[in-house]
Parts: C-alpha cells; sequence; structure tokens
C-alpha cells in the first residue's frame, strides 16, 4: 500500500508499504520505525500544542504536536514495533524570512517534538529542521530509508 | 534582454482570459446601492452551471446556514447580497484558477486551494481580530495570486537566476522582480484592472507581500499578507519557493496581532477548505 499522509493526519503501516506527505511548511514531519518488526509511521502535525483548540484536537489529534506524537508512537507499539528498537527521524519545522516572533509556530513545534521525546528518553536519529524550504517526505517501510524532496533536490535523510 | 522579458509578459497579461460576463456584471452591482436581489437572480438566471455552484457553496458548512437554502433569492436574504456576489465571483474564477502552475510548481488544484485557504483564514483573522475589513476581502484573498498563471511560465525558464537571488535571503517576489522586471503581485493587479475590478481589490493583490508599501494602510492589505503566510506555513499550496517570503512586522503591529489568534485560526482553516473545495469537486 502506499499511503498519503495530509496535514494534520497520521498514518502507519509494515513492510512493502510506503508513506509520503507533501508540502512540510511549518508543519513537523516525523517518522518512526522498527527495522526488525518492519513496521513505522508517519505524521503530519500542524500547530505545537492542543491547549489552543481543545475541540479541534479531539476530534482530530494529528493536528498538534503534543496529541499527535504520543499517538504515533501508540499506532506503532501496536503494529508490533518496540520501543528499544525505534528509529525517529524528523523533517519540516520551517518558517519564513525575517525574525517575527509570531510566524515561528515551526521552531516551536520543534520545540514541543524535543520535551516530548526527551521526557520519554527516545532519541532523534535524524533530522531535517527550518529554514525557508517546503518539504516532501518519502518513507519506505521495507527498509526504512527517508528521503526528502525540497527545491527540486533529494537527500536521503 | 529583460526588456523583452517584460514585454512578452505584458503580452500574456493581455491575452489572460477576460472575466466571465455574468461575474463582470455582477461585479457593477456592488456599486449600486439600489441592487436588489431580482437584478442578481436576473443575471444568474441565464448561467444554470453557475446557479447551482452558488447553492452549494450557500449550503456548505462554512457559512453554517440553519437551512438548506434552495434559491438565489433565499441566498441573498441569508447572506447579504454582498456576501453572495463574492460565491459568484469563486465560481466564476474556479476553473482559471484550478490549472497547474508551472515555475512555482503547483500541481493541479493546488492554486485553488491556497486561494480558498487564504480566504478563509483572512475572514477567520478579521473575525479573531474583530476589525472590521470590507465584504471584499474574500475576493481579494481568492485573487491574490492570480498573477502566478501568467508569470509561472517565465519563472520556470529563469528559475535558476531566479532562486540564486532568492538564496541570499530575499523574499521570493522580489527575486522574480530582479530578474523578469516584474512579479507576480504587479501581474495580477494588472489582471485585475484589465477586468475593471475595483482599486480596494487590484490594491490587495497588488501588495500583499510588502504591505507597508501600499500608499495609505489598509486592513485588508494586512489581513491578506498575513493569512496568505500562514497558509504557506501549514502546508496550502506552498510551491518550489516555499516560504521564502516575509511578514511585515508592521501589519503584524497594525492588526494587533498575537501567536494565539494565528493559531487559532489555523486550526480551524483546515476543516473549512476541504469543505469548500468539495463543493467544486476538488
Ligand atoms: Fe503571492
Ligand atoms: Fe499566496
Amino acid at each position: 500500500m502506499r499511503y498519503v499522509v495530509v496535514v494534520a493526519d497520521m498514518k502507519v503501516g509494515k513492510k512493502e508499504d510506503s508513506i509520503v506527505t507533501y508540502a512540510l511548511g511549518s508543519c513537523l514531519g516525523l517518522t518512526v520505525y522498527d527495522p526488525v518488526a518492519q513496521v513505522g509511521g508517519m505524521l503530519h502535525a500542524m500547530l505545537p500544542l492542543s491547549k489552543i483548540n481543545p475541540q479541534k484536537a479531539k476530534a482530530n489529534p494529528f493536528m498538534f504536536v503534543d496529541t499527535g506524537v504520543p499517538k504515533l508512537f501508540k499506532e506503532v507499539y501496536r503494529m508490533g514495533g518496540q520501543k528499544a528498537r525505534l528509529v525517529v527521524k524528523a523533517a519540516g519545522c520551517g518558517q519564513p524570512l525575517g525574525k517575527n516572533e509570531m510566524f515561528k509556530i515551526g521552531d516551536r513545534n520543534y520545540t514541543i517534538l524535543k520535551k516530548l521525546l526527551w521526557k520519554n528518553g527516545i532519541l532523534l536519529n535524524a533530522k531535517d529542521i527550518g529554514g525557508t524550504g517546503g518539504r516532501t517526505v518519502y518513507f519506505d517501510l521495507s527498509t526504512g530509508r527517508t528521503i526528502i524532496s525540497s527545491k527540486g533536490l533529494e537527500s536521503e535523510l | 534582454m529583460k526588456q523583452t522579458k517584460l514585454l512578452n509578459i505584458l503580452a500574456k497579461v493581455k491575452s489572460f482570459p477576460s472575466m466571465p460576463e455574468a461575474a463582470a456584471k455582477l461585479l457593477k452591482l456592488l456599486d449600486n446601492p439600489d441592487a436588489t436581489a431580482a437584478q442578481i437572480e436576473q443575471i444568474l438566471r441565464y448561467d444554470a452551471g453557475l446557479t447551482a455552484n452558488l447553492l452549494k457553496l450557500t449550503n456548505s458548512v462554512y457559512f453554517g446556514l440553519p437551512c438548506k437554502v434552495g434559491s438565489v433569492t433565499q441566498a441573498v436574504v441569508l447572506l447579504g447580497w454582498k456576501k453572495l456576489i463574492q460565491l459568484v465571483m469563486a465560481s466564476c474564477v474556479n476553473a482559471v484558477m484550478g490549472k497547474p502552475v508551472p515555475g512555482y510548481d503547483l500541481p493541479a488544484g493546488e492554486l485553488w486551494r491556497h486561494s480558498i485557504a487564504v480566504s478563509v483564514a483572512a475572514e477567520g483573522l478579521a473575525k479573531e481580530l474583530k476589525v472590521s475589513a470590507s465584504e471584499e476581502i474574500f475576493t481579494a484573498a481568492l485573487l491574490h495570486d492570480v498573477g502566478k498563471l501568467v508569470l509561472g511560465g517565465f519563472v520556470k525558464e529563469d528559475l535558476e537566476k531566479i532562486e540564486t537571488e532568492a538564496s541570499r535571503g530575499i523574499s521570493f517576489e522580489v527575486a522574480e522582480h530582479m530578474v523578469l522586471g516584474t512579479d507576480h503581485t504587479e501581474v495580477g493587479a494588472q489582471i485585475l484592472k484589465n477586468w475593471s475590478f475595483p482599486p480596494a481589490l487590484v490594491n490587495a493583490v497588488r501588495w500583499h507581500h510588502d504591505p507597508d508599501s501600499a500608499g495609505k494602510t489598509d486592513t485588508l492589505v494586512d489581513i491578506v499578507h498575513v493569512a496568505n503566510i500562514l497558509c504557506l506555513m501549514i502546508g496550502i499550496g506552498v510551491g518550489r519557493e516555499g516560504l521564502c517570503y516575509k511578514p511585515s512586522p508592521l501589519a503584524t503591529k497594525r492588526l494587533g496581532l498575537r501567536t494565539n489568534d494565528l493559531e487559532m485560526v489555523a486550526s480551524w482553516t483546515l476543516q473549512y477548505v476541504d469543505d469548500l473545495c468539495d463543493v467544486f469537486g476538488s
């Protein structure tokens, strides 16, 4: 299966599946993969904290980093993933030009992610974070390979 | 060289499709204080497709009307005729705005989705900030990037040069201007002028990336400016140039914008965009 993760969305899959998300701006794209069980998932979260709109968070926890990330891990565990083996990669969290604090939603998304991971003793294995580039993320669940395409260039994360 | 390019671009602007007739007629009504629902109905009567789209739009969740609307007259009563005309405009430009855009690498339908998103976010911001912006806000936001449709092909040809300029930390439309002699805001404003659109709309399109240069400050321009960047940030209509645009600190100050407002509006925008785009089956 080839899954597409839209904004404020999450998908999990197993060997022979692939997951893609397009157009990460300041949103966080997070992939989690267990190379032994060959299962994994991807989250595309838009805003850092669910307290801004609890009603929305209830309807769709994947809109927010603080509610979406735990759910992603839970789903990967449910598929047979084990915490000690997980490979975690983050992409996105970009921001427009200038230093305007108000528009640093990407920055805040990343900060909340780091806090969550740290609290749970999980390390980030790779990241491609910040800057003005939009990003598309391809995630191959047979190999765990994560390819990022930005400004017409592809690179492995 | 740059001169020839500019002439080519201007020629393309001239040959850009004209405004659909029904929309042009309705737009004239906007300036007429004596306009009636009957007149609007009269114009729409000859365009069944348009009327059908209009009623679907009116009944979308976005407007939250208490009952199903079955006629133009009823829609006028419930939404007000100014709002209704904005919706007709949306139906009219749907076909043009749905095309794929080269240069910015937007697939078919994505500029339309972006345009709808900026309209929803702009109206959301106006509400959240309790500022009064004209009824034209929806249409201004809807058409802010119309210039990309003409300029895209030219951006594609000179993409390397434009990206080199932009990589030095300047806004993408400034880089467009350096290389092509114009940018998508100027081109868009010219298209709307050719369509005889009201000056306030032309102005909002012209300055949506640089509201501080708009001569006199205008809430409409400031709102479209912020709404546009917000929609790019949340990934709706992010093209090749990504977030390579600069939010104006003065505009956010004028609006009294806070982080919370931005995030709040973002959290509501997504669903309404999907809802409105469904109406058009895209
Ligand atoms: Fe623009
Ligand atoms: Fe835009």
